[in-house]
């Protein structure tokens, strides 16, 4: 198609006024999604061909303002300056009309070419309010288009509005509201000022004044460069002094409040609100979601409700995926011939990479659940209900739901903190979730708390561990908010937007979005990493085993045992070398490498080879012992490693406390660590939490080593 | 009087904004400008935050956020319950 018959639409709105199911609506599957550039905020991109054109479609993350505070605004903001498309289309909540229009006035001023999208026209309709279009259209300047996301109405008027944009049919007149007069003086003053600098010609002269005038800081260090800040910065100084003088106030405020009355203006002009009679459903479910009795059960229950589900569907599923990577191992071996390439595929590639694709499950469901409460208006409500402890350890109450989901799986974990803000309340929430036990570090316990205590004391001990997760967590994050990660904490000024039965088309997209991500993840620094924790347990090759493991089998073979008892020998033989190899590997000496330091903790370098190779997967500590304890393949279930570990004299009750608070604590999976990487942006930081998340692993390995000694 | 010292379900008018910065800004964008008037509708389960409505929007704020706004009560809660009205028998938290 040529270039020249496309149209570059940007769609902006408030949060909850249903862009996204219009954007979805309108683009269907031709969509892809990325971030924008420098930021981890979602890029939706899509596009639909109308009338012989391609219309692409950007849907913006959704604003109040473009007084750029949260990272949304600035990449509004950025977008629309640097990117400008050829038309902005301003998406308003139909019954919430009068909120939504602070930034219709913001991107009149701007003088984009602007459409206003009236959304949930149906509600309007059915609610009996009464909008009269023609008016707010002479009143704002641009055309207005009623459209229904839900229900697929106004799409074609929508798109052919447009069009008709594009091709000059339809003219926009570039309103602007009027400020008071004073104000109105002062931004012309320092307008004129402004265009008169060269260098700043790529800008609307009157929006830069209105913006310094408000304070803001991007603007200011925008026009600080040049030498027409000696002049205006006087302007400005003079404005200030006179709406301090007249008004008692700052420019930045009166300019809001005259925005606001304009809005009201228009409002009594335009638009007759229904007498509400009875409380809005939204309210009577929140006197009981929000109740001060009963809010805080309801919560948990519903995040109960939702790991219930994620795991109960998920395990089955999981279940499958695992039988159906074996069934894709056995298929393949017996084609590979080289036994290095057999091994590097099979026990490499597959077996690794299989072994991070069968969380996939949990983690679509998990965001199913999570994008269900966001869609529906609950989430807000959540951070609602949890602020105030959350606070307490320096966090915003957005943080807990990532939190909990550091339960199920540590990457859709760190993944859902994007909600957060503030960036400084992302890194220290990111941080921490790693210490929520995940799914995978279950295994562990289970085979460690089954071989060394009482079943009924076992679950305690269970317990213990997942709360002291919690624990460490939250006091890390008070101690980072109070240190390095001192500054910004996201205010909780928030709305809590009307429920609404969310489309299941957004619901599933979200999910499928995020399963995406993790499959590419997968796909790349997993497989790497896993390739590598295979070639350091398997090389370098010792072809004395090999060579004493052949003898063995020979001498077995020759022998005049019972056939099934032969078999049985042989395939002792083969764990035993397979130990003796994996002793032999860089693994097996890296453990012996680390054993004077992890001596304190009562481990020997059996478990320090089980701990590196955890890294692949924090499941693999068991199977690895299985290896190293020469049982093959084994897991938390098998007797004989319960009995094997529970004899072994360098084993004991306050060995394996330890061990399972190290890996409790001790940094994550490399799948972990990537998305860490990716969501965080640096290398800085993850050296920082894994020397921070090591420390603490050793320091309290330590103190429970020491204590169960001490008690035993 | 401060946004943080009325009860639930007072009516009040905003008279002017003490926060600053970035809060400041927030409360603006989100319409909590003067002559807005509200209800306080509830105080979160553990007594903190609390949620006001007006102009059909259900904002949260915290109480030291609500600190900065100044405003004029125009309309008492009927039973003149401390905010939080569940508080005499419910003691969560401090």
């Amino acid at each position: 198609m040529a270039t020249g018959k496309e149209i570059r639409v940007a769609l902006a709105g408030n949060p909850n006024c249903g862009k996204s199911s219009l954007f979805n609506g309108l683009t269907g599957s031709h969509q892809k999604v990325g971030n924008f550039s420098g930021v981890t905020i979602e890029k939706h991109e899509g596009y639909v061909d109308y009338r012989g054109y391609r219309i692409r479609f950007v849907d913006l993350p959704g604003t109040y303002s473009l007084t750029p505070y949260s990272p949304e605004e600035l990449v509004t903001r950025k977008y629309l300056i640097e990117e400008a498309p050829d038309i902005v289309v301003n998406v308003l909540e139909g019954p919430n009309i009068e909120r939504n229009l602070l930034l219709t006035t913001q991107l009149m001023e701007m003088g984009v070419d602007l459409l206003v999208a009236l959304n949930m026209y149906d509600e309007v309709v059915a609610r009996g309010i009464e909008i009269d279009v023609k008016q707010l259209q002479l009143l704002l300047g641009c055309h207005i288009i009623p459209t229904s996301a839900k229900k697929k109405q106004g799409f074609d008027a929508l798109l052919d509005h447009i069009v008709r944009v594009h091709e000059g049919d339809i003219e926009i007149r570039k309103n602007k509201l009027g400020f008071r007069q004073e104000i109105e003086g002062a931004i012309d003053g320092i307008a004129e000022q402004l265009a008169g600098e060269p260098a700043l010609s790529g800008f609307n002269p009157y929006w830069l004044a209105v913006k310094l005038l408000e304070n803001d800081r991007e603007v200011y260090t925008l026009v600080k460069e040049y030498p027409v800040w000696v002049k205006v910065e006087i302007a400005l100084q003079l404005a200030i002094r006179e709406a301090e003088a007249v008004y008692k106030s700052d420019p930045e405020i009166i300019i809001t409040e005259d925005r606001y009355a304009f809005i009201r203006g228009a409002m009594q002009e335009c638009v007759r609100m229904p007498r509400e009679e009875r409380a809005s459903l939204t309210d009577r479910i929140d006197r009981i979601v929000l109740n001060r009795v009963l809010g805080l059960p309801i919560f948990f229950f519903i995040v109960w409700l939702i790991f219930h589900m994620t795991f109960t569907l998920g395990t089955p599923l999981m279940e499958g995926l695992d039988f159906l990577f074996g069934g894709i191992a056995a298929a393949v071996s017996p084609h590979l011939a080289n036994e290095t390439l057999r091994s590097v595929i099979v026990d490499g590639i597959i077996a690794g990479v299989g072994g991070v694709l069968i969380f996939l499950p949990n983690i679509v469901l998990l965001f199913l659940g999570l994008s269900f409460l966001e869609a529906s208006g609950y989430m807000a409500r959540a951070a609602f209900v949890v602020d105030k402890v959350m606070h307490r350890f320096g966090l915003h109450g957005k943080s807990f739901i990532p939190m909990i989901t550091g339960f199920g799986c540590s990457i859709p974990a760190i993944m859902a903190t994007r909600t957060l803000k503030s960036r400084s309340d992302r890194l220290a929430t990111i941080m921490i979730i790693p210490f929520m036990s995940c799914g995978a570090k279950l295994p562990v316990y289970i085979l460690l708390a089954g071989a060394f205590f009482e079943p009924a004391v076992a679950a305690n001990v269970m317990f213990g561990i997942y709360m002291l997760g919690v624990a460490i967590g939250l006091v890390s994050a008070l101690v980072m908010k109070k240190t390095v990660l001192k500054s910004d904490s996201e205010p909780f000024v928030m709305e809590l937007p009307p429920y609404r039965w969310p489309t299941l088309g957004s619901v599933f997209l979200q999910s499928n979005i995020k399963a995406m991500m993790y499959v590419r993840k997968a796909g790349t620094v997993i497989l790497l990493a896993v390739l590598l924790i295979w070639v350091v347990s398997n090389y370098p090759r010792n072809p004395a085993i090999d060579a004493a493991l052949e003898r063995r089998i020979a001498s077995i073979e020759l022998g005049d045992a019972p056939e099934a008892l032969k078999k049985a020998s042989i395939v002792e033989a083969e764990h035993h070398a397979n130990a003796d190899q994996l002793e032999y590997s860089i693994a097996g000496r890296a453990g012996k490498l680390m054993e004077p330091l992890i001596r304190p903790l009562g481990f020997d370098w059996r478990i320090g080879v089980a701990l590196v190779t955890g890294l692949a997967a924090k499941e693999v500590v068991v199977s690895t012992m299985g290896t190293i304890y020469s049982l093959g393949e084994a897991d938390e279930t098998s007797p004989e490693l319960k009995t094997i570990l529970r004899n072994d004299p360098s084993f004991d009750q306050a060995t394996a406390l330890s061990l399972m608070v190290f890996v409790l604590l001790y940094i994550p999976c490399v799948a972990a660590i990537g998305v860490m990487k990716k969501e965080v942006g640096n290398w800085q930081a993850i050296l920082f939490y894994s020397v921070y998340a090591m420390g603490v692993a050793w320091v309290f390995s330590f103190l429970t080593y020491r204590l169960a000694q001490l008690l035993a | 009087m401060l946004l943080s010292e009325l009860k639930v379900g007072d009516k009040a008018e905003v008279e002017g904004l003490l926060a600053e910065s970035a809060v400041r800004r927030r409360i603006l964008d989100m319409g909590l400008v003067k002559g807005t008037r509200f209800k306080v509708l509830r105080v979160a389960p553990l007594g903190d935050p609390v949620e006001i409505f007006f102009k059909g929007m259900y904002l949260s704020l915290r109480k030291n956020e609500a600190a900065g706004v100044l405003v004029r009560k125009i309309g008492e809660a009927r039973d003149g319950a401390p905010m939080g009205g569940a508080r005499r028998r419910w003691r969560f938290g401090s």
